[in-house]
């Protein structure tokens, strides 16, 4: 008896193909362009599909070697892109990885560089001539930073901080501004995501106006806590304090005050949310009304 | 009858945790779209009701030949049962939800 040849090097996936049912779902969504990888159950390998396998070594993932918690989250602004349209984008886009306090953007300098964060978060900061600040903005995995561009600003008007570090997919700005001009998508869904950070601005100065501190940090942490990967994330007194516009001792009170609460767990900077509707209760209610904002839009 | 006869106690509602498990390649366009489209579509209607296991088949190809994954992204509903699969970037919303059996809530 003779053996089948085996398959010939380089096109393994048209052998693993005609063992999917034709018209199964799978063929299906072979024939729409929404598969990355077919299981070839009879050699026992996973095949990428070449469009897969080109993301993935532009990301500079190699095969295998990327750590699932790495999947996990992804930039909704880019996830939410037509197919075509995140295969074009993607070409400028280019993965890094944030540390925390790096500093992505001064204000009054241009921005030579936007991020999309996939697991970091990022603070944006006003500042007053004392050299005060104050947050105004928080982004993650939802956003962007960098928006005024999008509104034909090419200066930053905020400071923005690495405040949590983690992936995001970064792109030079000359190279944005030429792919938004001719990406529909991606203007639409920026356009509606630049009134979400001008409604969470419009909030927020009205918060820090009107709210009492332990609301407003119960506010900043379930933000935070949102944009993150786990229940547990670093943020240190000194950087709440700058967040919130006070001082260190008065983050201290507040914090404590919702620790003795049993809602968080707060230990050298280390804050873990512990009960999250009772956070939920504690925080103003712009908190709703931030995250609804950025739901609507 | 008896004069005291018990009252029953008013139950307490629970929710159904569903056990949804997401075969993705990492880094790869049709997955990161699907774990987006999936993070919404249980945002808005599972609301905190379920539990997410995201498997990189690159990283665990064994567990995907035992589990019988055919391609990804696949989406496997666990539990409750009946159990259901999707395939692809889970961009058709009322094909998930039917298979999360959340149909009645389709538009």
């Amino acid at each position: 008896m003779t053996r089948p040849p085996p398959p010939a090097k380089g096109a393994p996936m048209q052998h693993a193909l005609p063992r999917l049912a034709k018209d199964g779902p799978e063929h299906r969504a072979i024939e729409a362009g929404e598969i990355d990888a077919i299981v070839d159950h009879a050699s026992s390998n996973v095949i990428l599909l070449p469009a897969a396998r080109r993301a993935r070594e532009l990301a500079g993932l190699a095969a295998g070697a990327t750590p699932a918690s790495e999947a996990s989250v992804a930039n909704q602004l880019l996830a939410a892109l037509p197919h075509a349209e995140y295969q074009q984008l993607h070409r400028g886009l280019e993965r890094v990885t944030l540390k925390s306090r790096a500093v992505l953007h001064e204000p009054g300098a241009p921005i030579l560089e936007v991020y999309f964060p996939i697991d970091c978060v990022v603070c944006l900061m006003a500042s007053v001539e004392t050299g005060q600040v104050l947050e105004v903005g928080l982004v993650g995995h939802e956003g962007m930073v960098g928006i005024s561009l999008v509104l034909g600003v090419e200066i930053s008007s905020v400071r923005a901080l690495v405040q949590a570090g983690g992936a995001a997919m970064r792109m030079k700005a000359a190279r944005f501004q030429k792919a938004l001009s001719c990406c529909l998508p991606l203007q639409r869904a920026l356009y509606r995501y630049a009134y979400a950070k001008l409604a969470l601005a419009r909030q927020s100065a009205a918060c820090s106006r009107f709210h009492a501190l332990e609301a407003r940090l119960a506010r900043c942490l379930l933000m935070t806590g949102e944009r993150v990967p786990s229940e547990e994330f670093f943020l240190t007194q000194a950087f709440l304090a700058d967040m919130l516009g006070v001082r260190r001792a008065t983050v201290n009170q507040a914090a404590t005050a919702l620790q003795q609460r049993h809602l968080i767990g707060y230990r050298r900077g280390h804050v873990r949310i512990l009960d999250r509707a009772g956070l939920e209760a504690a925080a103003c209610r712009c908190y709703t009304r931030i995250e609804g904002a950025q739901v609507a839009a | 009858m008896s004069r005291h006869a018990r009252k029953p106690k008013p139950r307490r509602a629970r929710t159904t945790l569903v056990l949804l498990r997401l075969y993705i390649v990492a880094g790869a366009p049709n997955s990161v779209q699907a774990i987006a489209n999936l993070d919404a579509i249980c945002q808005e209607h599972l609301k905190g009701a379920y539990k997410l296991e995201v498997v990189d088949i690159l990283e665990h190809p064994q567990r995907a030949l035992d589990e019988g994954v055919l391609v990804t992204p696949s989406l496997a509903k666990l539990s409750p049962r009946p159990a259901a699969n999707v395939v692809g970037n889970l961009s058709d919303k009322s094909k998930v939800m039917l298979a999360l059996g959340l149909g009645d809530k389709v538009q």
